[in-house]
């Protein structure tokens, strides 16, 4: 069947004055049957270039995509038997949604007329669009030409799916409402789809798996949970979760780091994990801090705080703490909405050890993540 | 929606290798016909395009391999256009060069045999050719000048938020439509002697009567005026579509920075219309090279008035009513070599935009 | 004023916004919107006055109409007459059919041309390195003066056994000076292909890209791409480009000259007759000439006032 394997797939780009730029470095993930794989990373990290190749809109300076086991990467973008959404919809200005949708099926095969319009039809009673079949793009909304698309995807019932962005020209109401409904399309037709996006909302909550890519470099393939726990590498932490992972530079002293602003006592675990190595840095999620109020630290786990900032948020508060009575430089905490902090009061912040996060300092790399068995069994915030 | 699948895709596949078949098929008769085609005009970069004759599916990917990948199957629409201005055009040109170089006049025909400078020795000799020069260059100079002068002029009073602009700007730009030959007829009518408008509102002045066609020191800028009241319109409408460009809010801060209106015009927003200056200024240069229609049309024949000889008419002449058809394709050269010293940098400079 | 309650309502807008510090000021400016209407329809007078002086010329007898009256003056009734407009269109009727013998299908097939090397140079993908050069040759070829290739031209269509080709033709009673209507058009195309091209790229480097690629993705080899989406989007364009395709080759004389170059041809095309209308022994017949400028400029005039949106955009592109 179809599975999808990208295999050290590189493209290279060569600039007017003759220098490359790597846009795509060795990338490699399989994509089983029917999954629904996000790939996502911060803009310019090469996931719309990957993408692309595997369409076949650019060609691969190097590597290997195989669809069903059978390298594709010679053929031309037709013959791939894939299907695309595309940001701006791509819509053809000049014909209805019905002669949008029918395009691909008209130009690729040799279906009757008959088989084409059924085709057509229950592609738009699945996306609820039949009332449209006959207007033109210009008199759809922006939510009404997205169901088109992909609807003129749908309809090829191809391979692989492949979506760049669909969602980002849709106001955020609408965003996340498609995006109920595009896993919901997907699941009912088990298609294997490739989607990009930069939102890391979109990945967590549509993927089967994620690829987070960064600079061309794949940093961590694997579920959201994986991703939003287990990161791979500094990168992967920071970028997955919102408000991003706290940081702090630190070195190891035996079962101490030693920090600019403080010092944190480690469990053994974590001892045994950064043994070997000097420099690390300390991750903890906002959500993971406990804020509790007062002034004294009761133990090395525990630091003497002052608020700097508060940003309510409705269901939670993202607070700003500085070390001692210095407000630079603060770190985030996320609050219950309901609990009272107001800037300037002193509190205490516990880093509780079970959910911290160790990378190596210089190459980035995952030491410790934090424990799963004694955390919060609850769906985790993003 | 899955149950379809097999029938369909298998469907696909065959149709797809269909395609790429018959592509490949059009493409080889493609580029039969074109062999025929350069040989006939023997152009050199004919010669180079042609590789796909009698060629096979591997030739072809390996031309796709070397000048990118759709480069064959875009070929069919770009390589018949492209040869027929290559021959019309560029065979054309070289061929006259090559004629420049023989002794041909008369009715027999040209003898290659023979090939040299002479003509242009001819040319550099004759005070005929000189003067025919120096009238294409103040032609072209003073006609390109003043036209974006008063082209712009025209810009800036039409983009003022006025009523019925759409109407102001057709009646401004209809001279534009009319052919020279239309043109020359109403501007010998304006020009006439006794009772042309020109001279009959100069006489409530006082002034004249002026001998406008007659009088060599004169002809020129007649003609010169001629041609601005035809083309002025044009040179309006590239700017005008400079001045759209330019974003409300620089007029908007150039009023709060306190600047007049004549400050701001010159300060800020004459300066972001070089595009549009080099590009109306190139079109209208090229209008005065090719004012031969408007010259010939004045006097019926090959011999434009006294003093508004330029190299187009003098060219036209030596060969169509003289016979001398290799001095003629000398001066035919030496005038593409003006055109060429205005459209090279150009182009240049377009390149270098990343405009080619 | 035509525009004062737009002015009056700007005003008080602006007042209220800026206090009455800038009233003054907007006094200035009114006198200035005056200054800008006088300027406007003395230009207007300027660009339609020789225009005027032909129309009202055509109606007057010749020579007595012509000499003692204004040449702007509308003709007084004794000076009336519409028999320069019969002559005019008698002689001029047959080099109408003529122009619009080459000048339609030339029109046609060179905006054709020049919509296919653009969609072939802009969408496709090949190396810019190689493209460069053919981008810049079909470019400059607008820029080439005719007379540079006039005396090779001539040659070459004297070289083609054009008549001999189009034998079938006269056997059906075509005159054989019909051959200058076919060169004419084949020289026309030929010439007309680099600014078609270059009007058409300009609008096809603005197709959206994603569009391209998704008709190829749907299957659709570069032909069909062009045939189903290319072609129909492009609808606005070819208004544009056929306008002025259509104004430039009927205009054009040069050629027609060459080609055909005799005004008794019975393939005269209108400008060839019209630059020898009204030369006579006796003087210039400028009545008469004024009345075939109109008959011979009408078709481009008429497609002027029906489309010149378009034009202008053709222009100014």
């Amino acid at each position: 069947m179809a599975q999808l394997e990208l295999d050290a797939v590189r493209k290279v780009f060569t600039d007017d004055d003759g220098s490359d730029i790597v846009a795509v470095d060795d990338v490699t993930v399989d994509i089983e049957d029917g999954e629904f794989l996000v790939l996502v990373g911060p803009s310019g990290c090469g996931k719309s270039t990957t993408l692309r190749m595997v369409a076949g809109l650019e060609t691969a300076s190097g590597g290997d995509i195989r669809l069903g086991g059978r390298s594709i990467v010679g053929q031309k973008p037709q013959d791939r038997d894939i299907a695309m959404v595309f940001q701006s919809y791509a819509l053809y200005p000049h014909m209805t949604s019905r002669e949008n949708m029918s395009f691909g099926l008209e130009e690729s095969t040799d279906m009757t007329d008959e088989e084409i319009d059924e085709r057509v039809q229950n592609a738009a009673e699945l996306l609820d669009i039949p009332e449209l079949l006959d207007r033109k793009p210009a008199e759809l909304s922006g939510g009404q030409q997205q169901r088109v698309a992909l609807g003129r995807a749908i309809v090829r019932d191809p391979e692989v799916f492949l979506m760049d962005e669909p969602l980002s020209n849709l106001d955020a109401k609408l965003r996340s409402q498609m995006r109920t409904e595009l896993q919901r399309i997907q699941e009912d037709l088990d298609t294997t789809t490739v989607y990009v996006t930069h939102d890391q909302t979109e990945a967590m909550t549509m993927g089967d798996r994620i690829a987070v890519l960064d600079g061309g470099e794949l940093q961590q393939a694997g579920t959201p949970l994986e991703c939003y726990h287990r990161p791979a590498n500094r990168f992967v932490a920071g970028f997955i979760g919102e408000p991003s992972m706290n940081f702090f530079d630190a070195t190891v002293r035996g079962d101490r780091l030693v920090a600019d602003r403080f010092e944190y006592g480690l469990r053994e675990a974590a001892v045994n994990d950064v043994a070997g190595a000097e420099g690390v840095t300390l991750g903890i999620r906002p959500e993971d801090v406990e804020v509790t109020p007062g002034t004294e630290p009761a133990d090395d786990n525990e630091f003497a705080t002052v608020v700097d900032v508060v940003e309510p948020m409705g269901n939670e508060n993202a607070v700003y703490l500085g070390f001692g009575a210095d407000p630079t430089d603060p770190f985030v905490a996320t609050v219950g909405g309901m609990r009272r902090v107001e800037a300037g009061q002193r509190v205490i912040a516990r880093f509780p050890p079970d959910a911290i996060h160790l990378f190596d300092a210089t190459t980035g790399e995952a030491l410790h993540s934090r424990s799963l068995e004694d955390a919060d069994p609850a769906e985790p915030r993003i | 929606m899955r149950e379809f699948l097999s029938t369909a895709r298998s469907r696909l596949r065959r149709a797809a290798g269909r395609d790429a078949g018959s592509d490949g098929d059009a493409e080889r008769a493609d580029g039969d016909g074109d062999s025929a085609l350069a040989t006939d005009g023997g152009t050199a970069e004919a010669g180079a395009d042609v590789a796909p004759a009698g060629g096979t599916d591997g030739l072809l990917d390996r031309l796709d391999d070397r000048f990118g990948e759709d480069f064959t199957e875009s070929a069919p629409f770009w390589l018949p256009p492209f040869l027929l201005v290559g021959l019309f055009v560029y065979g054309a040109i070289a061929w006259n060069f090559v004629i420049s170089l023989t002794e041909y006049k008369g009715f027999v025909g040209p003898d290659y045999s023979d090939l040299d400078l002479d003509m242009y020795v001819r040319a550099v000799g004759d005070s005929a050719v000189i003067d025919a020069t120096v009238n294409t260059f103040v032609l072209v100079v003073a006609f390109t000048i003043v036209a974006l002068v008063i082209g712009m002029l025209l810009a800036i009073l039409v983009d003022q938020k006025i009523r019925f602009e759409n109407t102001f700007r057709t009646i401004y730009l209809l001279p534009m439509s009319l052919s020279f030959v239309v043109t020359a007829q109403f501007w010998l009518w304006m020009y006439n002697f006794n009772n042309g408008v020109v001279n009959i509102a100069l006489g409530a002045f006082g002034i004249g009567p002026v001998d406008w066609i007659g009088n060599p020191q004169i002809v020129l800028w007649a003609v010169v005026f001629a041609l601005v009241w035809q083309f002025s319109g044009y040179t309006m409408v590239v700017y005008l579509a400079g001045l759209r460009a330019i974003p409300t809010e620089h007029y908007e801060a150039a009023k709060v920075d306190g600047a007049s209106t004549a400050k701001m015009y010159w300060r800020v927003i004459v300066p972001q219309l070089k595009g549009s200056t080099i590009s109306a200024a190139i079109v209208l240069m090229v209008f005065a090279l090719k004012a031969f229609d408007f010259l010939y049309s004045l006097v019926s024949g090959y011999r434009p008035p006294n003093g508004a000889d330029i190299l187009a008419t003098k060219m036209v002449r030596e060969a169509y009513s003289t016979n001398n058809w290799a001095y003629a394709s000398a001066i035919a050269i030496v005038l593409f070599l003006m055109a060429l010293s205005i459209i090279g940098p150009y182009l240049y400079y377009e390149y270098d935009k990343g405009n080619l | 004023m035509s525009d004062a309650t737009v002015d009056d309502a700007d005003a008080t807008g602006r007042t209220e916004r800026l206090g009455d510090r800038l009233r003054a000021e907007l006094e200035a400016l009114d006198a200035a919107r005056v200054g800008v209407y006088a300027a406007l329809f003395a230009l207007t007078a300027f660009y339609l006055t020789p225009i005027e002086s032909g129309l009202v010329s055509a109606f007057k007898t010749n020579p007595a109409g012509i000499s003692s009256t204004l040449p702007f003056a509308p003709p007084p009734l004794r000076f009336f007459t519409l028999e320069k407009w019969r002559t005019a269109i008698t002689a001029l009727g047959r080099g109408m059919v003529n122009s619009a013998l080459y000048a339609v299908p030339a029109t046609i097939v060179s905006a054709l041309l020049g919509s296919f090397a653009a969609y072939g140079l802009t969408q496709a993908d090949w190396r810019a390195r190689y493209k460069a050069p053919v981008l810049a040759m079909l470019v400059a070829g607008i820029f080439i003066p005719y007379q540079a290739v006039l005396v090779p031209l001539s040659q070459f269509w004297g070289a083609i056994p054009l008549r001999q080709l189009l034998t079938p033709l006269w056997v059906l009673g075509v005159p054989s000076a019909y051959t200058g209507i076919v060169e004419l058009t084949i020289t026309h195309v030929a010439y007309g292909i680099p600014i078609c091209m270059v009007l058409f790229r300009s609008y096809y480097r603005n197709l959206s890209e994603e569009m391209v690629e998704a008709a190829r993705l749907d299957g659709a080899t570069f032909r069909r791409v062009y045939r189903r989406i290319v072609f129909p989007v492009s609808t606005p364009m070819f208004a544009v480009v056929l306008i002025y395709q259509f104004t430039q080759i009927w205009n054009d004389l040069l050629f027609a000259l060459i080609l055909v170059s005799t005004e008794s041809s019975p393939a005269a095309p209108v400008v060839l007759i019209l630059a020898g209308l009204g030369e006579s022994m006796e003087g210039q017949d400028f009545a008469l000439r004024m009345a075939g400028a109109f008959v011979a400029a009408l078709p481009t005039l008429i497609v002027y006032i029906m489309f010149g949106e378009e034009f202008a955009d053709g222009v100014a592109t």
